[in-house]
């Protein structure tokens, strides 16, 4: 059982079957080109803002088991948001049917936020694995916190193309909170531990 | 101190959008008091009208007591708008959250 529960196969199917579930759906018929934008941009931003939490939260609560579980598959979270992502661009393409559709809403704030929150992705996920790990080095690093920017514009794109501003803030509080929480922890240790050679 | 400043840039982000945003994208959706919906003209006739005047409808339906259109305009550009569904007056059109026109009071 513990063998099925910790395989990395089984992590990666229960990423894919939601998206498997919207192309069935797509491919009856039963969910149309455009409704397809809304769960692949909302699935891929949800990937992307657990895997981006396991980190700050691993932080906040020590080394827990559960999050040592998670810490490991930290990596399939963002190639998987990305895959998502992409799948997100895929059908906004032909749903808007031309090149000169796509060019003609890219000077729009919620279509270039997008846009540029994938490009940030593109880079993460090209490197997310470990011959990329070895060649970077420290410079790997830095590649991987262009998800902090990506998790911004992810949060703009969403916030202006969509009705609504509740679902994009609900959805990124959770991280905005707990960055918060972490860097006044921060602030309040720096202020309380006696300072060096005085 | 990193975290620090990817708190501040989502603060930032967040004042950015709302200042963007107008009090009924805030709620998501345009407003219709339209009465019972058995005083509502057909949606069709609405669908019917829009393609007479050069629109492409993708999707019609009902929402906030309005009739909520997707299509592409006479101009190319593709569109979400609501109309009242007894008068069938133009109450708001936006291009993926920018706003194109909004009556006023709407």
């Amino acid at each position: 059982m513990r063998t099925i529960i910790n395989s990395v196969k089984l992590f990666w199917l229960l990423l894919a079957l939601p998206g498997m579930a919207m192309l069935h759906g797509w491919w009856t018929g039963a969910i149309e080109t455009m409704d397809m934008l809304h769960p692949t941009g909302e699935t891929s931003a949800r990937l992307m803002i657990a895997a981006m939490l396991i980190g700050p939260l691993a932080g906040w609560l020590g080394q827990r088991k559960w999050l040592m579980w998670l810490l490991t598959r930290r990596r399939s979270l963002g190639v998987a948001a990305f895959a998502y992502a992409v799948a997100h661009l895929v059908f906004y393409a032909i749903d808007m049917g031309s090149l000169e559709a796509i060019l003609g809403e890219l000077p729009i704030a919620s279509i270039w936020t997008g846009w540029l929150a994938l490009a940030l992705m593109l880079p993460m996920a090209l490197t997310s694995n470990q011959a990329a790990m070895k060649l970077l080095r420290a410079a790997w690093k830095r590649v991987q916190q262009l998800a902090y920017p990506a998790a911004v514009l992810t949060l703009l794109h969403w916030w202006w193309v969509h009705d609504g501003a509740t679902a994009a803030l609900v959805h990124f509080a959770p991280l905005a909170l707990l960055w918060l929480l972490l860097a006044l922890r921060k602030l309040n240790k720096s202020q309380t531990s006696p300072q060096a050679g005085v | 101190m990193r975290s620090l400043i990817f708190a501040a840039a989502f603060g930032l982000a967040s004042a950015a959008a709302l200042s963007t945003a107008t009090p009924a994208e805030a709620t998501g959706k345009v407003k219709c008091q339209a009465g019972p919906q058995s005083g509502w003209k057909n949606v069709e006739a609405l669908k019917a009208q829009l393609t007479k005047d050069g629109w492409k409808v993708t999707k019609a339906k009902v929402d906030g007591g309005c009739y909520e259109v997707y299509g592409v305009l006479p101009t190319g550009e593709k569109v979400e708008a609501y109309f009242h569904p007894v008068s069938f007056e133009k109450l708001y059109v936006a291009q993926r959250g920018k706003v194109l026109f909004r009556k006023s009071g709407y």
